[in-house]
């Protein structure tokens, strides 16, 4: 599906992700009248081969499937709307985000140094040389 | 032999199911939960089976729910809102991986901490369950404004309980002379699903749709995958160090014991307290973060647990949200007369169908979480859009309000979270403030008005 660039404003943001009002509307439609439709065949068609008490429930199963078949179908139909960014993470920007944060990078090294347990747990992660490089390097 | 088989599958699908639904971050708790459970209650599963669904549900979801937190920055839920903080360091820092470890490792020493703790305390308080059973409109109502004056919207909330049981008394009224019969499905489906609606209410609203109108798709920062480790199912103890662990089972054993309080006030709380005893930013977010999501999840299974075993009726923040299906689902369960999981279920079941939802959850999330978080949330945030997410929403809340009571239903279940909803987005009047004024409305109202 071609993506307007031109076009401004013209996602909106439902439950903290952004949308299409258009696809939405068709993606609402089509879900209520999936598991509807479904629940409501199951009570028109069950009562010939199932025990009646069983009916409702198992018209209400076939609407949830209906439910999952439009979430797939939807999400097929409806591209999603996310920009997925990949970070990396550099020593540089290590000591950006003490700055940041107003740490101070010697005084955590210094901590993390006479703490052996820490210590030995950052080692075993493999990022015990980023602290080092930004709070060690400074006293020597 | 064979209901513990049952229990162990439901258990089962409920871990699957959550697991996944963790992964979708901003994910609304009782808009989720609600809906459901109660479509496993209504599909006619034994009550231990539904507990044991539901124990797994809420753990597998908090676990991976851990993953948007850690790896995005972006609170799986409202539970998860204390922990950005913390979260959002280390990540920076480029250690998001570690936060997750941390946050899941203590979230399962929290859930299994809390299982005992609060059958104990339940049991214990159940000696007082006469004096609160023969009461329960008053206690409600009480409840009704405590909540209300602890809600976003504090005074309002409090302010908005009468007329709000007067709305709904009302919605009642015609609803029973159109059926002959009262509901109640269609009203807690509709204030759960409030928050939803009233957005989507905003965007059909040409003078609202400015507030959340976006020039742009919404941006995911992912961390890369770093290092991770040998085999499959990680030892959460070695995760942790010792002080991490003596600072977990602390704090998530006073947790379960204060089941009144909002599980998101009581993870600040905590994570306040062990955090200002720690020195050094690393030290500092990952006890922080260990503690915080253990006592979210122990807070949580105590607020589902102690009121069930005690008394029968939700009297806790969780108990009133994403529990209220296991208290009240007419016309399984019901809270008036007391008909639900509190008449079926002996402690000791609440006991052993809980640790095989606790248990089966923790094989099914944990090891995944921890070891296919990133391609899991990268295919989530790839595959599946919110316009499908919002859709099934919304299509299985008119199926179970159909299910209840045909048309009449959807319409209901539709004006409730359209006045509920806007209510809880502008003025803050939480989910669990409504759905306590109505289990306190015919009280309110009868006392009011004399019917």
């Amino acid at each position: 599906m071609a993506q307007p660039v031109k076009e401004t404003k013209s996602y909106l943001e439902i439950l903290g992700d952004t949308i299409k009002p258009n696809q939405l509307l068709f993606a609402i439609i089509i879900s209520v009248a999936i598991s509807l439709g479904g629940y409501n065949l199951g009570l028109w068609l069950l009562p010939s081969f199932a025990s009646e008490s069983m009916v409702p429930s198992y018209s209400l199963l076939i609407g949830i499937g209906g439910s999952v078949l439009s979430l797939l179908l939807c999400s097929a139909l409806f591209k999603p709307k996310r920009i997925l960014v990949e970070e990396e993470t550099s020593s540089e920007s290590m000591r950006e985000v003490f700055e940041d944060l107003q740490l101070n990078p010697e005084e955590e090294w210094a901590l993390i140094e006479n703490d052996p347990i820490t210590r030995k747990e950052l080692e075993e992660l493999g990022v015990l040389e980023s602290f080092r490089s930004i709070g060690g390097e400074s006293k020597k | 032999m064979s209901l513990l088989l049952t229990a162990m599958l439901f258990a089962l699908l409920g871990a699957i199911v959550f697991s996944l639904i963790g992964l979708i971050s901003g994910t609304d708790e009782t808009a989720i939960m609600v809906p459901l459970t109660l479509l496993v209650i209504l599909l006619g599963a034994p009550p231990a089976a539904v507990f044991s669904f539901f124990m797994a549900a809420v753990l597998a979801k908090h676990l991976t729910h851990a993953v948007p937190t850690a790896l995005m920055g972006i609170p799986g839920d409202t539970t998860a809102v204390p922990l950005l903080d913390h979260a959002t360091t280390l990540r920076r820092m480029g250690m998001p991986h570690i936060a997750l470890r941390k946050m899941i490792s203590g979230g399962i020493i929290g859930a299994f901490i809390a299982l005992p703790t609060a059958v104990l305390l339940g049991q214990f308080l159940g000696q007082f369950a006469d004096f609160f059973k023969s009461s329960t409109g008053i206690i409600f109502t009480l409840a009704a404004i405590l909540i209300a004056y602890f809600s976003k919207g504090k005074w309002v909330s409090v302010l908005m309980i009468i007329p709000f049981a007067f709305f709904i008394k009302s919605l009642d009224l015609l609803s029973f002379t159109v059926l002959d019969k009262h509901l109640s499905i269609s009203f807690f489906l509709g204030i759960a699903i409030g928050p939803i609606f009233a957005d989507l209410l905003f965007a059909t609203s040409s003078s609202a749709k400015k507030s959340i109108e976006r020039d742009r798709p919404k941006e995911y920062h992912l961390a890369p995958e770093t290092k991770s480790w040998k085999g499959y199912f990680p030892n959460p103890f070695k995760i942790l160090t010792g002080r991490q662990q003596i600072f977990t089972s602390i704090t998530t054993f006073i947790s379960s014991l204060t089941f009144v309080f909002s599980p998101v006030g009581m993870t600040a709380l905590m994570g306040e307290i062990v955090g200002s005893r720690t020195k050094g930013a690393y030290k500092k977010s990952t006890t922080s973060l260990t503690v915080m999501n253990g006592v979210t999840e122990s807070t949580y299974i105590a607020e589902v647990i102690i009121p069930l075993i005690a008394f029968g009726i939700p009297l806790s923040p969780v108990a009133l949200g994403p529990g209220s299906p296991l208290f009240n689902a007419p016309p399984v369960f019901t809270v008036d007369p007391i008909n639900n999981l509190h008449t079926y279920l002996t402690s000791w079941d609440f006991f052993l169908y809980g640790a095989i939802g606790l248990i089966i959850a923790s094989l099914i999330a944990y090891p995944f979480s921890m070891n296919y978080a990133r391609k899991a949330s990268v295919i989530v945030l790839k595959f599946v859009s919110q316009e499908a997410i919002v859709a099934m929403f919304i299509g299985l809340a008119c199926l179970l309000a159909f299910h209840e009571a045909q048309l009449v239903g959807i319409v209901l279940t539709f004006t409730v979270a359209a006045v509920g909803g806007l209510l809880n987005r502008i003025l803050g009047i939480g989910a669990g403030v409504q759905f306590m004024v109505f289990y306190a409305s015919s009280w309110i109202i009868l006392t009011l008005f004399g019917i």
